[in-house]
């Protein structure tokens, strides 16, 4: 039996991981407001910088959109900047997400998933950060907590890049795996980050202005730049994911994971928590003679087009599964990939499943039902097990 | 080892809210990653409060763990309180053949269940916590001996590693916590006792359907609360001068006017004690429920 006692290894939840990642990550402003299940994320920064563990600023707001604001702020005053939410907070900053993309803040935001009310639901759900598909941060979805401390690190050397200049969400399931406590290594960063160089910043003795008016003339150009910003990122996660994998030794996916794809005939697409328990469905449709692969999309935006086309282009099948829902229409995740498949020349069957919404459990029987044509129904209403 | 892939065990706990099902879960995974496993703990968070039961799970095992979900069929289960018997199906999903090792004075055979058979130990862990004054706010905690009563059960963790974890995590507590754990390990009685063998049909999941998220007023919306109640208020009649602070205050409407003065409900009091607080005659006097 292996030694478990020898690695810098500490048994937390999620939240703790995204506290201590800021930590490490050299986070000199914090603004937030506490809201479950985001709140420990809170209260552990606000802990450390009392304590002086942590050299930062802790400013106190008395919302989410001041939280956001004052990130703004402290970013475009050349700060490293982090904050927390989840939910309804989220929702509250909807105005000041799409000015951190286009003011080009790197500012990076932990978000617990969990439902929007009413039908008051504090349990996970991917709903609250997919409605901010648009602002244009990236988002990056974690299925377990040493991704969520990983991920935090990385996004910090991804957004401030010189050709990136986005802020970064880093999404993770509201208790699933926010208060889910599991053993992960806190490597040490001090050498993979560095302090916050920004590119620019507002600066007292050069005074300037930024985010003024920009005519029809320029503001389309803005906007290009921004989508353009976004293409290169995934380059630039390439090699931040690299390089992290040669610092650590870990190989923490930043755009996708597969697993038992390369001859698969049946695809699963997932994303969050639920891509873990989807695994289990892998060995257990292969054990049943069924050649099942998973493909978890890490990254929905900047969204992989290219390499999921690659990956999926010659399965027989796919099933997609959202745990959040566009009213009106499908499953974000699905109508996506359908998009991108449609780029091939014959592209694979593409079906969609809406599954644990609101905190409805996901087991493994799900997925493994699903492909075996066991749930023909778009929403999965059951806790299978 | 050869034998071990793929070897894991899942771990249910009940307790009630403030009892430190939650910490234990999470002790417990400490200890199993000591010893050389992977794990987990998981909270089942609800709407709960102090009082409210609850649970919690661990999964230990020889290899990397991806299940996310919560346990639905456990190889053991952990009663920390034995109120909860009345309010909460302990032995749901446990499998036959399982283990569960129950907070109580009773002994083994007095259990009844659906199961073929289960190992079933029992332990007095409220008379070990008050032994070894391991009180909060007057309430026994006995999340840890009833971690010592389940290593009796469960081989694969040294009871010196959870020791050691116990002792890390309770700082001046320790050694009071380490030896109620002692206790424990040594007092608790095991048998194999014969249940059943029926396992009922019934299907417990019920079909919904929401359109509107509205409610009406109603008493009791989370049930009989009475099992979340470790102290009673009781109004001193004598002394009430008819306020109705208490009535306006009781979060859950359970003091109601009936004639010429109030009543409490025990059905759904909850032992909040609000009421005792903003009395301003002092007149609702608090007592200690009666501990099975």
């Amino acid at each position: 039996m292996k030694s478990n006692t020898t690695r810098a290894v500490r048994i937390i939840t999620g939240n703790q991981a995204a506290a201590l990642a800021a930590k490490n990550a050299k986070v000199r402003v914090v603004a937030a407001y506490p809201i479950t299940p985001a709140t420990p994320v809170v209260e552990e920064l606000s802990k450390m910088v009392e304590t002086g563990e942590m050299k930062a600023h802790f400013i106190l707001v008395e919302s989410e959109h001041s939280a956001m604001a004052a990130c703004i702020g402290a970013s475009a005053a050349g700060s490293r900047t982090f904050t927390a939410t989840s939910s309804h907070g989220l929702a509250y900053m909807h105005e000041l997400l799409h000015y951190a993309t286009n003011a080009r803040t790197p500012v990076v935001m932990a978000v617990a998933n969990r439902a929007i009310g009413p039908g008051w639901n504090i349990w996970a759900d991917l709903s609250d950060s997919i409605s901010q598909r648009d602002t244009g941060w990236m988002q990056f979805y974690c299925s377990d907590n040493q991704e969520i401390y990983d991920t935090i690190i990385m996004a910090y050397r991804i957004a401030e890049h010189r050709d990136v200049l986005l802020p970064a969400m880093v999404c993770y399931d509201g208790f699933v795996l926010s208060h889910t406590a599991m053993p992960i290594e806190i490597t040490d960063v001090n050498d993979f980050i560095d302090e916050y160089h920004p590119v620019w910043r507002l600066d007292f003795d050069e005074p300037s202005t930024h985010g003024n008016i920009l005519p029809p003339d320029y503001f389309m150009e803005l906007r290009r730049e921004v989508c353009e910003a976004h293409e290169r990122a995934l380059k630039v996660m390439k090699e931040v994911e690299r390089e992290f994998y040669e610092y650590s030794g870990r190989l923490t996916p930043l755009i996708l994971e597969e697993y038992r794809l390369e001859d698969a005939d049946v695809a699963m697409v997932t994303m969050g928590a639920i891509s873990s328990e989807a695994k289990i469905a892998v060995d257990e449709l292969r054990k049943r003679g069924v050649k099942a692969g998973l493909l978890r999309l890490k990254a929905f935006r900047p969204f992989p087009k290219q390499e999921v086309v690659e990956k999926l282009g010659s399965v027989e099948k796919v099933y997609v599964f959202d745990r959040s829902v566009s009213p009106g229409f499908d499953g974000q995740l699905f109508s996506e990939l359908k998009a991108v498949l449609w780029d091939l020349r014959s592209p694979p069957e593409v079906y969609g499943r809406i599954v644990g919404l609101g905190g409805r459990d996901v087991t493994s029987r799900v997925f493994e039902k699903a492909v075996l044509g066991e749930l023909d129904k778009k929403w999965v209403m059951e806790v299978i097990y | 080892m050869g034998e071990k892939l793929g070897k894991k065990w899942e771990i249910r706990f009940h307790g009630r809210g403030g009892q430190g099902a939650v910490t234990a879960s999470k002790i417990l995974a400490e200890a199993a990653y000591l010893s050389g496993f992977e794990a987990q703990s998981i909270p089942f968070f609800g709407a709960e409060r102090r009082g409210a039961p609850v649970m919690a799970f661990t999964r230990v095992s020889y290899e990397a763990i991806h299940e996310r979900s919560q346990v639905y069929t456990p190889d053991y289960v952990i009663v920390l309180d034995p109120i909860i018997l009345d309010a909460v199906d302990v032995f749901r999903g446990l499998k036959d053949g399982g283990s569960i090792v129950i907070n109580t004075v009773k002994s083994p055979m007095d259990f009844q269940f659906e199961q073929g058979s289960l190992l079933v130990a029992t332990v007095d862990a409220t008379g070990i916590a008050i032994k070894n004054n391991l009180l909060v706010a007057g309430t026994p905690v006995v999340n840890m001996p009833m971690l010592g009563a389940f290593l009796k059960i469960f081989s694969h963790i040294e009871l010196e590693t959870l020791e050691e974890v116990v002792m890390k995590k309770f700082g001046k507590n320790g050694k009071a916590n380490v030896a109620a754990v002692r206790e424990a390990y040594e007092s608790t009685v095991v048998e194999k006792v014969r249940g059943s063998g029926k396992p009922s049909t019934e299907d417990v999941r019920r079909k919904r359907a929401v359109t509107m998220p509205v409610s009406t007023p109603s008493p009791g919306v989370a049930g009989r609360t009475r099992f979340w109640r470790d102290f009673r208020p009781e109004v001193d009649y004598d002394v009430c001068s008819n306020c109705l602070s208490c009535w306006l205050h009781c979060p859950e409407s359970a003091i109601q006017r009936v004639g010429s003065r109030i009543e409490i409900d025990y059905e759904f009091c909850k032992g909040c004690l609000v009421c005792s607080a903003v009395c301003p005659k002092k007149a609702i006097r608090v007592s200690r429920e009666v501990v099975v």
